[in-house]
């Protein structure tokens, strides 16, 4: 895949290049501000895009401004934002619209090469990687916490998976479960929720975000 | 008398005799002839109802022709009740207004706008004001007298020689009546009837015009010092509005300054340390991933690459983590202000010569403030003064803590160019310090913060 960087600390930035490299990745732009990311992913195409949130000049939230351009000008490269902190405002903002091919994490999260890169593959291949601290505000929150209450924890467990984003084999391997076992249980949790059973992931995270109150 | 004393007195002389002609004698004398009128409402409403009632009305207002008591007490009633209107019609504080922006011009005496009124009649700054006027009576008396007595009569005795030869030569043998000449003494019965009656003592009544407006600049400012002292007393806005003033805008400065503080040190922590770990914890995934979970690992050099990053980046981030937590408190003050300043002291990139002297221990509060200002003096000075030598000393006061930063750099320094010294300035004033700046452009700069040893006591 090609892969546009946009990360103000050089000391993150070089160590994403080297992970995503390593991964056989190659990166094709490495910019450190808003504009120059709009700028690289005209001239570079990428497939996607991992972002920083706080970015000069203004240190606030120039990373999810240039995300939300990038989605409305180049609707196929995916983005991946990353930030220090989750703000489950920016998330809605983010997946406003369509969650597909977008993704948002905490930095802390590229830790685990694995979790990190699969995110990344997913929101390449037009899923959706929703950070689970996202999820769990969102689950904590939820105006339907009462409706939740009719699952089993297991089933709570694939619930948040699914709300990432994650595929049933993406949530088989999470949570060391057969496929089948896994289908089950999203079986059963859309029928307790009285959800309608969807055939793509996208359709299923929007399901059960907006079931959240997205 | 020596040379230098001689020449000292014959400055001295030379300003006693310009002093007549200098801009603050003629601005403090036309703040003298402007003042009367402003008192004159209230006597003449009181004069003129007294008149009224005596000369109009019959009895009772009168008695034997004259005002009876009661027309008097008529009189200052209406008086107080034309008071009482003007204080609610705000013309009083129009007046003040007007004797503020006047003095401020004319003096030199800038005095604050007290607050808006909260009700008509309950208006304090009103009824000083109304008090000013009262007093403006005669304090405007006096300043009057001051002018027509010292000022005009000066000038017309000066010109006693010019036109008697004018208009009083007349045949010899005619008698002529004295020509009568105004001096302080005058109505004072001690020497009053100075007369001239000769020409040659016109020249008498020239010296006495000389000797007056030479004093006069000077009782000009001895009658102006009292109406400027019932100026700063009456129509400001009250020493207690003021001391409420200034704490709202400390506590503002305190509060902004504590969250613009709170900012930073997100800033810093995110862009920092939080940075450094999360690189941190990058690197050692990745090495992780090198590694595998058993075996034999492949590429044994990227992973001791990566494991070598990781751990430059803990230390890295040990060492920003360190430097914040110092920051935000040195560890060091526990110890005192001594020892907190003698490791600021030996950090400092000029160097530093310390002298501390507190015997009495101030605040925790206090020596955080102390401190935090001596480390900006160092470093401002550091930047700018390309000075050798500092000299810090501490010393304590009556109640006082006295922090001096002496350097023998360029000097100029301005808090109003941004220099962290206005900031500085705040900090201190939050706890009623004071900060002084003595910077000649090309000199010493010394720099002098003065605290108070714990924080609410004043």
């Amino acid at each position: 895949m090609r892969i546009a960087i946009a990360e103000d600390a050089a000391l993150f930035r070089a160590g994403l290049v080297r992970l995503l490299e390593d991964e056989g990745h190659q990166v094709c732009a490495e910019v450190a501000d808003g504009e120059a990311l709009l700028a690289a992913v005209a001239s570079q195409r990428p497939d996607v895009v991992v972002a920083d949130i706080r970015m000069p000049p203004t240190f606030t939230d120039e990373g999810l401004r240039a995300a939300l351009e990038l989605r409305r000008v180049h609707p196929g490269t995916a983005v991946l934002v990353l930030s220090q902190y989750i703000e489950t405002r920016y998330a809605a903002q983010l997946l406003h619209g369509s969650p597909a091919g977008v993704g948002y994490l905490l930095k802390d999260r590229v830790a685990d090469v694995a979790e990190f890169t699969d995110a990344v593959g997913r929101v390449a291949a037009g899923g959706t990687a929703l950070d689970r601290e996202v999820v769990s505000q969102l689950l904590a929150a939820s105006r339907h916490a009462g409706d939740l209450d009719p699952l089993t924890p297991r089933e709570r467990d694939v619930l948040a998976l699914m709300a990432e984003g994650r595929s049933n084999a993406g949530v088989a391997a999470a949570l060391v479960l057969t496929l089948g076992t896994v289908e089950k249980h999203v079986a059963s949790i859309f029928g307790k929720l009285g959800l309608p059973a969807s055939e793509t992931d996208n359709r299923r995270v929007l399901a059960v975000l907006r079931y959240l109150g997205y | 008398m020596t040379a230098p004393a001689a020449a000292a007195g014959a400055a001295a002389a030379g300003a006693a005799v310009r002093a007549p002609f200098t801009g603050r004698a003629r601005r403090e004398l036309l703040f003298c002839v402007l003042g009367l009128p402003l008192s004159l409402p209230l006597p003449v409403v009181g004069f003129a109802v007294t008149i009224w009632l005596a000369q109009v009305a019959g009895p009772p207002w009168t008695a034997d022709g004259n005002p009876s008591w009661l027309a008097l007490l008529t009189a200052a009633a209406v008086v107080v009740l034309t008071a009482a209107l003007m204080v609610a019609t705000g013309l009083t504080r129009a007046l003040a207004a007007a004797v503020r922006r006047t003095a401020g011009k004319l003096l030199g005496e800038h005095v604050t706008t007290p607050p808006p009124p909260r009700t008509r009649l309950g208006d304090g700054p009103g009824w000083r004001a109304m008090a000013y006027l009262m007093l403006k009576l005669p304090a405007g008396l006096a300043e009057w007298y001051v002018v027509g007595v010292f000022w005009v009569a000066g000038i017309v005795n000066l010109s006693y020689p010019f036109w008697w030869l004018s208009f009083r030569n007349h045949s010899p043998g005619v008698r002529l009546s004295p020509v009568p000449v105004v001096t302080p003494f005058t109505w004072s019965g001690v020497g009053g009837h100075f007369q001239v009656t000769t020409f040659p003592g016109t020249f008498a009544a020239f010296g006495a015009g000389a000797a007056m407006l030479l004093a006069a600049p000077w009782v000009t400012r001895g009658v102006v010092a009292a109406d400027r002292w019932l100026i700063r007393g009456l129509l400001g806005p009250g020493r207690l509005t003021q001391r409420v003033h200034d704490l709202e805008q400390t506590r503002a400065l305190a509060v902004d300054n504590a969250a613009e503080r709170l900012r930073r040190l997100e800033r810093d922590l995110h862009d920092g340390a939080q940075i450094r770990l999360a690189t941190l914890a990058m690197n050692l995934g990745m090495a992780r991933k090198k590694l595998g979970d058993q075996g034999a690992v492949p590429d044994v050099a990227a992973a001791r690459e990566l494991v070598g990053a990781a751990h430059r980046c803990a230390k890295d981030a040990l060492v920003e983590l360190r430097e914040l937590a110092r920051g935000i408190h040195p560890p060091v003050l526990d110890n005192g202000l001594g020892d907190a300043l003698a490791s600021l002291a030996a950090t400092s990139a000029i160097p530093a010569e310390l002298v501390v002297s507190v015997p009495v221990r101030p605040t925790p509060a206090i020596e955080t403030i102390a401190y935090f200002c001596a480390a900006e003096l160092l470093a401002n000075a550091a930047k700018h003064s390309q000075a050798n030598t500092i000299k810090i000393l501490m010393t304590e006061r009556a109640g006082f803590l006295a922090l001096r930063v002496t350097d023998d750099g360029i000097g100029g320094v301005d808090p109003a160019r941004g220099s962290g010294l206005s900031g500085l300035a705040q900090r201190v004033a939050v706890v009623d310090g004071r900060l002084d700046i003595a910077s000649p452009p090309g000199g010493a700069t010394t720099i002098t913060v003065e605290l108070p040893l714990r924080a609410g006591h004043r």
